[in-house]
């Protein structure tokens, strides 16, 4: 049978892809009711803040938004919006080798659900064969996808009843110091994270998240140096 | 928000989302990068994860802190990631650790 979308093994779906999810999943769920309950309380139209799921699909973007709707200007909202999404370019960059491998369709489609998990997860599995890689990669995205987009409209009608004390609030951030080690396999790799951390942390303060791009850009120049002085090292200095 | 504001903000904010997500995999698509702009996109990931997950452990704007407990989590959730290399584990160790030390804090 020609294999379309269809693995080597014949499966649709990429069983670790599926167990790698499910720990990222969890800790979106009360995310995902906060940001239904938003979305009604929201003067944005109620149709419009549903769209954002499926649109947008960026749960922090899509919660700046619907909040400063309506007693922000038009320009405030998509800003705020725009700002908080563009460390997704980083993660374009990053991917595209990868996606230089799969055809057409998945180019176009894949970068729908580049979200953060799907890229924390899609890269650390960057080094399987193009096909492998998209299985798992339409694998993660599209339980991602489907989660979000039940978990909000359920959100709208349960509204927050996982309860706080669980601290479900806190397993994002559990779960990408995690992944962060876990992409972390080379010497310049650690050094990128570590000034990438700290920088993000000096800059915490600023507002739209702005920290995590100042964060992103040193930890990648620091990272850079870094490939360079290894590069450099073994050359005989006499 | 009107109607009309709420599909162009809708609109805008989706070209310019995907803009971002998908610009540079389909601009890159057909050409390669120096090696030097190639190696230095491999610790993209490591550095974006390590700033993202700083900003969700302290929060931003003028909401920055982080508690005990939370960093005890977070140390032990990185230790299982290196150890275990499986997010399961790392989720369950680092939730329990929460828990356990705030409890006990």
């Amino acid at each position: 049978m020609a294999d379309t979308m269809m693995g080597d093994d014949s499966t649709l779906l990429d069983r670790q892809a599926v167990v790698d999810s499910i720990p990222l999943i969890i800790p979106a769920i009360p995310f995902g009711f906060v940001l239904g309950l938003a979305m009604t309380e929201s003067q944005m139209p109620l149709w419009a803040a549903s769209l954002t799921s499926p649109l947008l699909f960026a749960g922090a973007a899509q919660l700046a938004m619907v909040t400063i709707a309506g007693t922000a200007s038009l320009w405030a909202v998509i800003s705020a919006v725009l700002v908080i999404n563009s460390r997704h370019v980083m993660y374009s960059a990053a991917m595209a080798p990868t996606f230089r491998a799969q055809p057409g369709w998945f180019r176009w489609l894949g970068p729908w659900v580049l979200i953060d998990q799907v890229f924390a997860l899609g890269s650390l599995q960057a080094a399987r064969p193009p096909e492998s890689f998209r299985r798992y990669y339409v694998t993660v995205g599209l339980m991602f996808f489907s989660f979000w987009n039940v978990a909000v409209p359920l959100g709208m009608v349960v509204g927050p009843i996982v309860p706080t004390g669980w601290r479900l609030d806190y397993a994002p951030a559990v779960m990408f110091a995690g992944l962060t080690l876990m992409a972390i396999n080379r010497v310049p790799a650690a050094v990128a994270a570590i000034v990438g951390g700290f920088a993000s942390l000096a800059a915490a303060g600023l507002r739209d998240r702005l920290g995590i791009i100042i964060g992103a850009v040193a930890g990648v120049v620091a990272g850079a140096i870094a490939e360079q002085a290894r590069a450099i090292e073994p050359e005989p200095t006499a | 928000m009107s109607h009309s504001t709420a599909l162009l903000a809708l609109a805008v904010t989706f070209v310019g989302t995907y803009a971002f997500r998908g610009g540079l995999i389909l601009a890159l698509a057909e050409r390669h990068l120096p090696t030097s702009v190639e190696r230095a996109l491999r610790n993209v990931g490591p550095a974006v994860l390590a700033a993202l997950t700083v900003s969700l452990a302290v929060g931003g704007g003028d909401d920055v802190d982080l508690t005990f407990a939370e960093f005890a989590a977070l140390a032990a959730a990185a230790g299982v990631a290196w150890w275990r290399k499986n997010l399961v584990w790392t989720l369950i160790a680092g939730m329990t650790t929460l828990w356990i030390v705030a409890a006990i804090a």
